[in-house]
């Protein structure tokens, strides 16, 4: 298979964790999208240096969040704020409203994370584990388990507001 | 919403996702295609305010033009208006055809051959533009003060700290335009480096 092949199929097969990743550091649909794009296209350019010393999970988690990290670091300085239009997920027949509630709820709480805090619960939340989440994000597996913990008793002190 | 939930709710929405139609090539090739495009959609937002600045400045000049009364005035509002309303056109068209250039259909080789020539015109018709401003900015002066003071700024007896104010200002412009010229080309370079990347593709 080509190196073009090989990407495309690459992206389509993981294209849930780049929607994830480019929905949780966003706060609406255009936003979003231009996040995406910027991913899609940031894995694009650094494909070539993959070198299969990692995982190729491994990989994606980490160009990914360090471009919405960077993303998101460049809109904070513009000062720009927009408000949540919708959940953007789009319908399928187990979609329901009672679902898009709880989405939105789910999304409030992580976009009230700051930014590292927001990809470690994401990490998290996708199943890794904490020396996984270690090597992806560079932190040690110790300083995970501190930092995640913190972010659990977060979330639960702002559900429970 | 316990954290549980968050969980739950999580998982679900991974295994909606999953389900999902899948992204084509033509789509992914779209999205590259699509961030070479938005790199001219800031500089045309920005050129577009700066044409309208310009366009307002012109219909002051033109609505005034019978105020104008001696030959070297006209010289002066003439040589102002041509630049005020030749370049902002010029340029918004040319960075709307670079905008609108189809990499998408057409080999990506021919696409950087045809981007190169018309990042050239646009590169130097902003440079034609830097060096305009200049003169621009000294024929406007005299226009301005006859239109909006009622003088002939020639026959005012002007002290140090007007030629002062002038070269500050002259100092000034030099530098702001050596930033926009800056921004052009690190626009245009990136640019560049997508249609190259493109062509890897």
């Amino acid at each position: 298979m080509d190196k073009e092949n090989h990407f495309v199929k690459i992206i389509q097969e993981n294209q849930g964790l780049i929607f994830k990743i480019s929905s949780i550091y966003t706060q609406c649909k255009s936003d979003q999208e231009d996040l995406y794009q910027d991913i899609v296209y940031q894995l694009w350019k650094s494909f070539g240096t993959f070198r299969k010393e990692s995982k190729l999970s491994t990989w994606m988690y980490r160009v990914a969040l360090n471009t919405a990290l960077t993303k998101e670091k460049r809109r904070k300085r513009s000062g720009l704020k927009i408000p949540i239009e919708k959940v953007i997920l789009k319908q399928s027949e187990a979609y329901n409203t009672e679902f898009e509630e709880r989405l939105k709820i789910l999304y409030h709480h992580i976009h009230h994370l700051n930014s590292l805090d927001k990809g470690l619960i994401l990490l998290l939340l996708e199943g890794n584990k904490y020396d996984e989440i270690a090597e992806i994000s560079g932190l040690t597996p110790s300083n995970v388990g501190t930092r995640i913990s913190r972010i659990k008793n977060k979330l639960k002190s702002n559900i429970s507001k | 919403m316990e954290l549980e939930e968050i969980q739950y709710t999580w998982g679900q929405m991974s295994l909606e996702l999953e389900k999902q139609k899948r992204l084509s090539k033509k789509i992914i090739l779209e999205m590259m295609h699509q961030k070479y495009k938005n790199k001219f959609s800031r500089l045309l937002k920005f050129e577009l305010m700066g044409a309208l600045i310009c366009f307002v400045f012109s219909g002051l000049i033109l609505y005034n033009f019978s105020r104008l009364d001696t030959w070297y005035l006209w010289v002066c509002g003439i040589f102002t208006l041509l630049i005020l309303l030749v370049m902002p056109i010029i340029t918004l068209m040319a960075i709307q055809q670079i905008k609108s250039l189809d990499i998408l259909n057409i080999s990506n080789k021919d696409a950087l051959i045809k981007y190169t020539k018309t990042k050239s015109y646009l590169l130097a018709i902003q440079q034609f533009g830097a060096y305009a401003s200049f003169p621009v900015f000294l024929t406007s002066m005299p226009v301005m003060s006859k239109i909006l003071k009622n003088k002939d700024f020639f026959s005012v007896s002007k002290d140090i700290w007007f030629y002062v104010m002038i070269v500050l200002f002259g100092v000034g412009l030099y530098f702001f335009i050596k930033w926009g010229i800056g921004c052009y080309k690190r626009i245009t370079n990136s640019a560049e480096e997508i249609l190259k990347e493109l062509d890897e593709y």
